[in-house]
């Protein structure tokens, strides 16, 4: 095998393995990775930045939205009192005028009776003194004779009581 | 036939001598300069412009080499990211020497398929882990072989395994990737000359040439993944050798 002739293949190989391998390396770290450094990084940067910027704006429009909720909670809670409270009103207004057109129904009522009452109570008399009239004309044709007003008046109370 | 170890001869391009020394520029150094050119057009041309949002090029050029820091960091830890572009640099060279390679022309060659080379860059390795051993830990480092919790006797016996072992890792190392390659390359070559001698058996030309070349076409698959793989295998194999430096245990 001629690779382990090593008094001739071994020193010649070495030396310019070393040479090439030497530029290489140094052309790798002076040339190459000082841009590709560069540039990686700047790349993190930016993303890592970027993803900064997403999760801030995440968190403000998050922020808005559970501001619009409790907006839209609050304004649907005044909304709901508003309107049992005009509902309880109108309910209160409506039991006062029925009650106050009752009141006034009554009064009516009662103002009525007592017309009528009185008027029963004149009829009464009348009727009285008309049937008072009539027994002692009743009597006077019978007997002849008119009785006494008190015992006419006696007679008919007891009819009519 | 040709003698598949023919490929891997080296050839000097240029001779160069200095005092008693040979430097010749070889092939074998000629494909690790090719190895290194195409590397550094590719890694170029990703990072001309580099911008934010990555270019085809400058993606590819990203993925390697967050692939590699990637297993630094599952490897060794935050500290390991110091190390990124040595790791970076072997996996790219290699995997570079070894694709080179496989460009199914007879003036090809691959660097990797030589044990000096493959040696030379798992020496590198090894020199970086005992220096960045002793540089964090000091005489500590030796704790590493050191297994916890065990009788005295049986720990020494352990211990000196475990150094042994330690001792022959830039061997394990290099051997492997060069083992792999040379394999790789001899196996497609006897069954390339079998192409050639069975397709040309005079009874019945051709036909019989299908056959091996089928399995020359799937072992190229075959050969380009184990490319790909030593690659990855040399690169991770360091850094675990690196996480010992750095963590002990």
């Amino acid at each position: 095998m001629p690779q382990f002739d090593f008094a001739n293949v071994f020193l010649p190989q070495l030396f310019w393995l070393s040479v090439l391998f030497a530029i290489l390396y140094f052309g790798v770290v002076r040339l190459t990775l000082p841009k590709l450094g560069k540039v990686m990084e700047e790349r993190e940067n930016k993303v890592s930045g970027d993803i900064e910027k997403a999760e801030k704006a995440k968190l403000e429009s998050d922020k808005l939205n559970e501001d619009y909720e409790t907006g839209l909670t609050l304004a649907r809670d005044e909304a709901r009192k508003m309107l049992a409270d005009t509902k309880s009103k109108a309910a209160a207004s409506v039991e006062k005028k029925s009650a106050n057109a009752q009141k006034k129904a009554d009064e009516a009522i009662a103002a009525a009776q007592v017309e009528i009452e009185k008027a029963r109570a004149a009829a009464m008399k009348e009727i009285e003194a008309v049937a008072a009239d009539g027994a002692s004309s009743i009597v006077e044709r019978l007997t002849g004779k008119s009785p006494s007003k008190a015992v006419v008046s006696k007679a008919t109370k007891s009819v009519f009581g | 036939m040709a003698n598949p170890m023919e490929q891997f001869e080296i050839k000097d391009i240029a001779p160069i001598e200095y005092g008693q020394y040979d430097l010749s520029f070889t092939n074998s150094a000629l494909w690790m300069a090719l190895a290194l050119v195409s590397v550094a057009i590719f890694l170029f041309i990703g990072t001309a412009r580099p911008q934010l949002v990555p270019s085809r090029w400058q993606a590819a050029v990203e993925y390697l080499y967050d692939f590699v820091r990637k297993m630094l960091d599952d490897n060794v830890g935050p500290e390991g990211r110091k190390f990124a572009p040595l790791i970076f640099s072997l996996f790219i060279f290699v995997l570079a020497c070894n694709m080179l390679g496989m460009i199914p022309w007879v003036g090809s060659f691959t660097p990797t398929s030589h044990v000096s080379v493959t040696l030379g860059l798992a020496v590198l390795v090894f020199v970086i882990v005992c220096v960045v051993g002793f540089w964090k830990h000091g005489l500590h480092f030796f704790s590493l072989f050191w297994p916890k919790d065990t009788f005295f006797l049986l720990a020494a016996f352990v211990a000196l395994i475990e150094f042994l072992s330690f001792l022959s890792r830039p061997f394990t190392l290099a051997i492997r990737l060069f083992a792999n390659m040379t394999a790789g390359h001899v196996l497609l070559k006897v069954f390339g000359t079998f192409v050639v001698s069975l397709g040309l058996f005079s009874d019945l030309p051709i036909v019989l040439g299908i056959l091996p070349l089928t399995v020359t076409v799937a072992l190229t698959g075959l050969e380009v993944l184990i490319a790909v793989v030593q690659a990855y295998v040399f690169a991770l194999l360091a850094s675990i050798y690196l996480n010992d430096a750095i963590n002990l245990h």
